[in-house]
């Protein structure tokens, strides 16, 4: 049976994980944006607060995904909440190192002139440490992304039906096939190259000004 | 008019500025100068207040500037540094349009302003407004800085070292430039350099510090060069004062003395040219005199011992 024709076959089960699994993504997604911007301006002003962070954020990529899912659905109960926490705490890292790296790379000259014309704190951050720093965020973002596209299929393990779903059924019975396998994996790997496709279009417009400003 | 009234800026045990009192007349341009750990651009950020006083005051037409409203202190006063830092992101009419916009001006007095302001710093806004910084020379960026800090008019503007990365011949070409301006604008300019030769062609007056932020002299330039109030200040300005002081002196001031039966020397100056270039004419000319002339009209004649009797 040839791997198309069994995901056309089976599209009535597959096609609801499809949608459940870019959903959670998008939702985890949005959420470590959030938190990890703002966790990465602070990581940005203060060294301290920046060691403590990525050694927390990257303490946390080396708990397996498999057991910190399980944890936290004795708390978040199974499904996907425990899901969506999980992948947030993993996107953190990429997203809060990139975020603090791209402030501090930006030309001290920059802003002590934003300063000296008057700017407030948070004029200086919108209009020129976040702007200059867009590249290097979206390319966080980027990774975290690709990383937790993947990640979320072991959610499965967890209750999420996402496309963990038909992979971790297939490897559960004797009877499973390869084909089975790959019908969770394909669409898996699909929806991370759209993503990266589509966030690297983004860093592409947003680098413009700021790559052939480096300079400047 | 801006006043420094004892103040000192201390950083821990090291004193960067200590106990500076100093009046910047309004329309002036004053150059800080000295060498580096002179507390000058320390003194210049302090009426910004990028960097506040450890004690002391400094009061903008008698108002004290740490009662004021920081941003709205700084939004009043031009600032233009050394590394410009423009906005890379930004075009040059956008980087132009910086202190306008924070003041919420409409969107056609802005524009109207960036034009106005790229067409005063010689760059026409047709070729310049669109680009972006990375796209400009080194001397084209910092006109571009000097704009940015005009943006709203300020009455005050300050420049730290604005020319001290960009080679000789442009930056001779600026300071003509700046000079030009204040022709024109009159604002109150605080200058910092620690190159003496800019300080004097560009100083109403030249504020000289040493080690530790202590004024050592406060003077015209003519006065600074022909009387260093200190040998500190006699080494800063170097070799050659007197003769390099003569490039600050117009032929017009000097005594200039009658031609003579013998006719006019053939070799001629300017009489708002310098005693410098008048002494340079004098050692071609054959008698050791020349002509001075206001466009056509003979004004006199100059020799060796005018200048010499001009230059005390």
């Amino acid at each position: 049976m040839s791997i198309i024709t069994y995901i056309v076959d089976n599209w009535g089960t597959l096609g609801p994980q499809v949608t459940t699994h870019i959903e959670i993504v998008a939702m985890s997604m949005a959420a470590a944006a959030l938190i990890g911007l703002i966790l990465g301006v602070f990581a940005a002003r203060s060294e301290r607060f920046s060691t403590l962070i990525l050694g927390v954020t990257s303490t946390l990529l080396t708990v397996p995904s498999f057991a910190l899912f399980g944890l936290l659905s004795i708390w978040a109960g199974l499904g996907n909440p425990p899901v969506i926490i999980g992948l947030i705490l993993y996107a953190l890292l990429p997203v809060v190192r990139n975020t603090s790296t791209g402030i501090r790379a930006v030309d001290p000259a920059v802003t002590e002139a934003a300063r000296g014309m008057g700017m407030r704190p948070s004029q200086v951050l919108a209009r020129v440490e976040l702007p200059l720093a867009a590249p290097a965020i979206l390319g966080g973002l980027r990774q975290a992304t690709v990383m937790v596209v993947a990640i979320a299929t072991v959610g499965a393990t967890v209750g999420a039906d996402d496309l963990g779903q038909p992979i971790l059924e297939a490897l559960g019975r004797s009877s499973g096939t390869l084909v089975q396998v790959l019908a969770g994996v394909i669409p898996v790997a699909a929806i991370g190259l759209v993503a990266d496709g589509v966030l690297a279009g983004v860093q592409r417009v947003l680098s413009r000004g700021a790559a052939r400003g480096a300079v400047g | 008019m801006i006043t420094f009234d004892r103040v000192s800026k201390r950083y821990g045990r090291v004193t960067a500025v200590g106990e500076l009192s100093l009046e910047v007349a309004s329309g002036e341009i004053v150059v800080l100068a000295g060498p580096s750990g002179c507390g000058k651009t320390t003194s210049l950020t302090m009426i910004n207040r990028l960097i506040e006083p450890t004690s002391g005051a400094i009061s903008i037409d008698g108002r004290d500037t740490a009662t004021m409203d920081v941003n709205a202190l700084r939004r009043s006063i031009g600032y233009v540094i050394q590394q410009v830092g423009l906005f890379p992101h930004q075009t040059v009419a956008e980087n132009i349009a910086t202190v306008p916009r924070l003041a919420r001006w409409s969107r056609r007095r802005v524009a109207g302003r960036v034009e106005e302001l790229l067409e005063l710093v010689g760059l026409p806004p047709g070729d310049y407004a669109q680009r972006l910084p990375a796209e400009l020379s080194g001397g084209e960026r910092q006109r571009v800085g000097v704009a940015r800090a005009l943006g709203a008019d300020p009455d005050i503007l300050l420049m730290d070292e604005p020319f001290g990365a960009i080679d000789p011949v442009v930056r001779v070409r600026l300071q003509n430039e700046l000079l030009r301006l204040q022709k024109v604008l009159h604002k109150t300019i605080v200058f910092v350099t620690h190159d003496i030769d800019e300080a004097v062609r560009i100083g109403d007056r030249v504020a000289l510090l040493s080690q530790g932020g202590v004024l050592e002299q406060y003077a015209r330039p003519v006065e600074l060069l022909a009387h260093p109030a200190s040998a500190f200040v006699a080494e800063f300005l170097g070799e050659g004062r007197m003769v390099r002081r003569l490039a600050l002196l117009r032929v017009r001031d000097a005594r200039l003395a009658q031609p003579n039966g013998s006719g006019l020397p053939t070799v001629s100056v300017r009489a708002d040219a310098s005693l410098r270039d008048a002494l340079d004419a004098i050692l071609r000319a054959d008698g050791g005199r020349v002509t001075v002339r206001d466009v056509d009209t003979v004004l006199g004649v100059i020799d060796s011992e005018s200048i010499r009797e001009a230059s005390r």
